[in-house]
């Protein structure tokens, strides 16, 4: 076994926080202490759904070393939090909703006395009926969770009419599609140190993926200004989304201002899977009619997603799904209607892809489905329906023209897993594998969308050191948005990556970014960079040209300091620091605000900006125990030019492994409400053994002439089209149409032994 | 539930406590701990050695790896008692005069995002690299099997250890 993994993406610089990181020098926020530092832990609900009777602290309080217990008594401001709306307690007195929901927080001398103290603290609960399916909780005799009742959010979009599409349709299809509950699995579990400050303020050492929406929660859970607030959000151990909403700060913040101590919670395993976010389930049912020579003409959606217990960006994501319910394809005729559902489950939230990955799974399920209907090759009949350049978007809406539908279907369609005829076709050497091929496309679109506030921003500055400061208000989880920035900055300026200084991830000192999510990072720091260079560079010139008697249109910025055009010297004619020095009473500095560019069509959510990926996969389907093998797996991205090849490769690379496992392993199961799958022993991610032995990732950098919008992120693409691809495959490989992820050995397992009856029985003795 | 006699009994574990002799990283330190201390609670919060990271805590991750007399240990299965005497080497005794090649081959491969496996991913591939010169792809997986990475999908650790058995 030999594993070969390509790409035209070569390797490139190292990153700035690699070295730090391969020494364990690298101080993660869970990594800090700080001198009196007591220890939290938050008691979590013993139901899935109950009334809280009573609650009784004073047997806690009085063990020795406990230092402050807090329940929703001590809330100063608004006992709830959420993203879109505050729906969820911080600590909840009348009513648990689902087991992460916390009742009280203890901070005492050691984690092991705050442990103990956990078991001090008496709940009385009432228990309810639990919810545990969202079709449940639609019947009218269910439970309403909410003072809304049951349903969360709906969302829809229709175009043509699809009824009388399906009549001339000559072949339809129709299944419904289920998709599992995944966790993001972060390897650093959520957790931080908060630390009380003179004059009532406080130092939030939390990761998140957005440090200012943090300030805003916090300020009105603790009813203090936000200015009396700062949030550290930076360096993060993974996060995929999981880490947006608000986890621990606020127990963490109740504590540290109760006690007038440093208050460290770091969450084991078992505590981040029980109140953590996971990837919405969703149940999926497609109808889809075509013409014979291919054509689609009608296509009806129905998605009912599980929420849990509270909104966070359940709202969003739904939207989400229920936009990208066509992908990249123009279909005249389209009726999709999505509802997302609270239940007593866990919280389903923002993941990476972010409903996209739902939807496309059930998507080009349908393609494959009708390919096979129609006798047309999957390729051939994705092309006869592709969007071209300048056409709408999913939903009709205005988007950045873009070809990279087309871009990646034909470069995938070379691909060696599907060019390649195979030898062993089918059946190998060992009776009982057989392969398969499979692929599949999908579209993305980045930043929030439509009607959602998506500020962004930057600033650039000489600092008095003399460095050049690149300040923006977005988080480093793992993404490589140091390197992104430091290219961008080295390219766009000139200077050297030792003249940079990188600030990101505090809100005393970075301006207004908005989110490090929606694949926007990246997109966002090349348009600020486009927005601040020329100014930046302009007084720099002016200044230098001031200190040096040389006019400004005989000078450049470049490594080092400001150079001569002339050619003629081998050193800067002015250094950054000598620079920073002169002008230390008029410092030189930029800044910019705008918003992230989105559609002129008022659909909630609607995206503008859209990055393409097409993923082939070969599998080996072992017929004897079940078990279904990614062998090989190429992927094409078309995203805009590359920043930091490095980095892009990762997270295509990476997305895809993640995928793999949503594909075949990966299901935080829960009964009646409660997590059957508690740790990494019952919930599997993929390890080095379950990867593909070959990937090639190619990314294509060409965008439509006139483009002005760079590079597009692509931390969430690669995970979307990997599912698919692999289903397809695996009926390719057994003739088992899967509909739900992640794929049952089980249900391969009894498929064969249908297929091999079916044969015996009609075959002459 | 909750008596009296009970919070007495959590008061005396605490008093408990081992004499514990280890050659961290070289360095030989003797340490005052509960017999039922995890390793890699005395590294992360006695030495203050946080490199060693802590994600399930029961063995399946391999993120608090260490080398424990030249075999790799999950750090979070390994107790005071079983540590006594015995020689550790931590992610910071690695390549302490410059970069070690495992490190800089995960630097130049991108073997590593976020960074928080990466600490134990290394220890692992240190510990293949002690056992075997020329590993086989089969040794490579066996040695990683045991630590998980959520970012990099592998590929990048794969492309690192190539890199490193190729030269």
């Amino acid at each position: 076994m030999k594993f070969t993994y390509s790409s035209n993406l070569q390797r490139s610089a190292i990153r700035l926080d690699g070295i730090d990181k391969v020494t364990g020098k690298l101080k993660f926020l869970t990594d800090l202490s700080f001198s009196n530092m007591l220890h939290g832990k938050i008691l979590r609900s013993a139901y899935p759904h109950a009334k809280i009777i009573s609650v009784s602290t004073k047997k806690a309080e009085e063990l020795p070393g406990v230092r402050a217990v807090v329940t929703s008594k001590d809330v100063p401001g608004l006992n709830r939090f959420g993203l879109i709306f505050p729906d969820q307690p911080v600590l909840c007195d009348e009513r648990v909703r689902y087991v992460g929901d916390a009742i009280a927080a203890v901070a005492a001398e050691t984690v092991e006395i705050a442990e103990k103290a956990l078991q001090f603290i008496e709940v009385e609960y009432e228990p309810l009926p639990v919810i545990s399916d969202p079709e449940q909780a639609l019947l009218p005799s269910a439970p309403q969770l909410h003072p809304k009742g049951n349903i969360l959010h709906q969302a829809s979009f229709q175009k043509g009419n699809i009824e009388e599409a399906f009549q001339i349709c000559d072949v339809t299809v129709e299944e419904t599609y289920e998709l599992p509950r995944q966790m993001h699995a972060y390897m650093e579990t959520e957790g931080g140190v908060i630390v009380p400050e003179e004059n009532g303020r406080i130092t939030v050492y939390v990761g998140t993926q957005h440090g200012y929406n943090d300030r805003f929660q916090l300020a009105r859970i603790l009813n203090i200004p936000e200015s009396k607030i700062r949030v550290v959000s930076s360096p993060m151990g993974g996060s995929f989304g999981g880490k947006d909403e608000l986890n621990i700060q606020p127990y963490g913040a109740l504590l540290a201002l109760k006690t007038g101590c440093p208050v460290k919670i770091h969450q084991d395993r078992r505590e981040s899977v029980r109140s953590g976010l996971k990837r919405h389930p969703m149940k999926i049912t497609m109808k889809t009619g075509a013409c014979r020579n291919g054509k689609i003409l009608a296509h009806q959606v129905r998605m009912i997603a599980d929420t849990g217990a509270y909104a966070t960006l359940g709202p969003a994501v739904l939207d989400f799904a229920v936009e990208h319910a066509t992908g990249p394809y123009v279909i005249p005729n389209v009726k999709v209607e999505g509802v997302s559902v609270y239940t007593n489950n866990g919280v389903a939230g923002e993941f990476r892809g972010f409903g996209g990955n739902q939807v496309t799974f059930a998507l080009e399920g349908q393609i494959d489905r009708l390919a096979v209907k129609l006798g047309i090759c999957p390729i051939e009949l994705r092309k006869r329906n592709l969007r071209k350049a300048d056409d709408p978007g999913p939903v009709d809406q205005q988007i950045a023209p873009t070809d990279g539908a087309a871009q990646v279907l034909k470069e995938i369609s070379k691909s060696p897993i599907l060019t390649k005829k195979d030898t062993e076709n089918k059946k190998s050497i060992y009776e009982k594998t057989r392969t398969g091929v499979g692929v599949a496309i999908t579209m993305h679109g980045g930043g929030l969308g439509f009607g959602r506030l998506d500020p962004a921003g930057g600033r650039i500055s000489l600092n008095e050191k003399g460095k050049i400061e690149v300040a923006f208000g977005f988080e480093e989880f793992g993404q490589g948005l140091l390197a992104v920035i430091q290219q961008l900055v080295m390219k766009e300026v000139g200077c050297s990556a030792d003249d940079i200084q990188i600030t990101i991830g505090d809100t005393y000192c970075v301006p207004r970014s908005g989110s490090s999510t929606a694949s926007r990072g990246t997109s966002m720091v090349w348009q600020a960079l486009q927005r601040m260079k020329d100014p930046f560079k302009k007084q720099l010139l002016e200044k230098a040209s001031q200190c040096i008697k040389v006019p400004s249109t005989q000078l450049y910025v470049g490594p080092g300091g400001i150079w001569s055009l002339d050619g003629s010297n081998a050193k800067p004619l002015i250094t950054y620091r000598q620079l920073a020095d002169k002008t230390n009473d008029d410092p030189i500095q930029i800044e910019t605000k705008f918003p992230f560019p989105t559609t002129s069509h008022s659909i909630p959510g609607g995206h503008y900006l859209y990055s393409f990926a097409a993923c082939a996969v070969k599998v080996e389907v072992d017929e004897l125990t079940g078990k279904v093998r990614v062998k090989n797996l190429d992927q094409v991205v078309s995203a805009g030019p590359v920043i930091y090849p490095t980095g892009y490769l990762g997270q295509i690379e990476g997305g895809s492994v993640m995928a793999l496992g949503y594909s075949l392993l990966e299901e935080a199961i829960m009964k009646q409400g409660s997590y059957v799958t508690n740790n990494f022993d019952s919930y599997l991610i993929p390890t080095v053994k379950d990867i593909p032995t070959s990937m090639d990732i190619t990314a294509i950098e060409e965008l439509c002439e006139g483009d002005e919008y760079g590079p597009r992120g692509v931390g969430e693409i690669g995970t979307v089209a990997v599912a698919p691809a692999i289903a397809k495959a695996i009926h390719d490989a057994i003739g088992l149409w899967v509909t739900k992820l992640p794929v049952s050995r089980e249900e391969i397992i009894k498929a064969v032994h249908q297929k091999e009856m079916k044969e015996w029985l009609t075959k002459k003795i | 539930m909750a008596d009296q006699k009970n919070i007495d009994e959590v008061k005396s574990p605490l008093e408990e406590k081992i004499k514990v002799s280890l050659l961290v990283n070289g360095h030989a330190k003797e340490l005052q701990v509960h017999a039922t201390m995890r390793l890699v609670e005395i590294l992360r919060e006695e030495l203050l050695l946080t490199g060693t990271k802590v994600s399930c805590g029961i063995g399946r991750c391999g993120a608090c790896s260490v080398i424990m007399n030249g075999k790799l240990v999950n750090s979070c299965l390994v107790r005071a008692y079983q540590a006594d005497r015995k020689e550790i080497m931590t992610i910071e005794g690695l390549g302490k005069n410059g970069l070690h090649p495992i490190q800089k081959a995960f630097l130049e491969e991108g073997g590593f995002q976020c960074g928080y496996c990466t600490p134990g991913m290394i220890m692992a591939v240190t510990s293949i690299l002690y056992q075997y010169e020329n590993p086989t792809v089969e040794q490579i997986l066996e040695g990683l099997s045991g630590n998980l990475c959520r970012c990099t999908g592998y590929g990048g650790i794969i492309r690192a250890i190539q890199k490193l058995t190729e030269s």
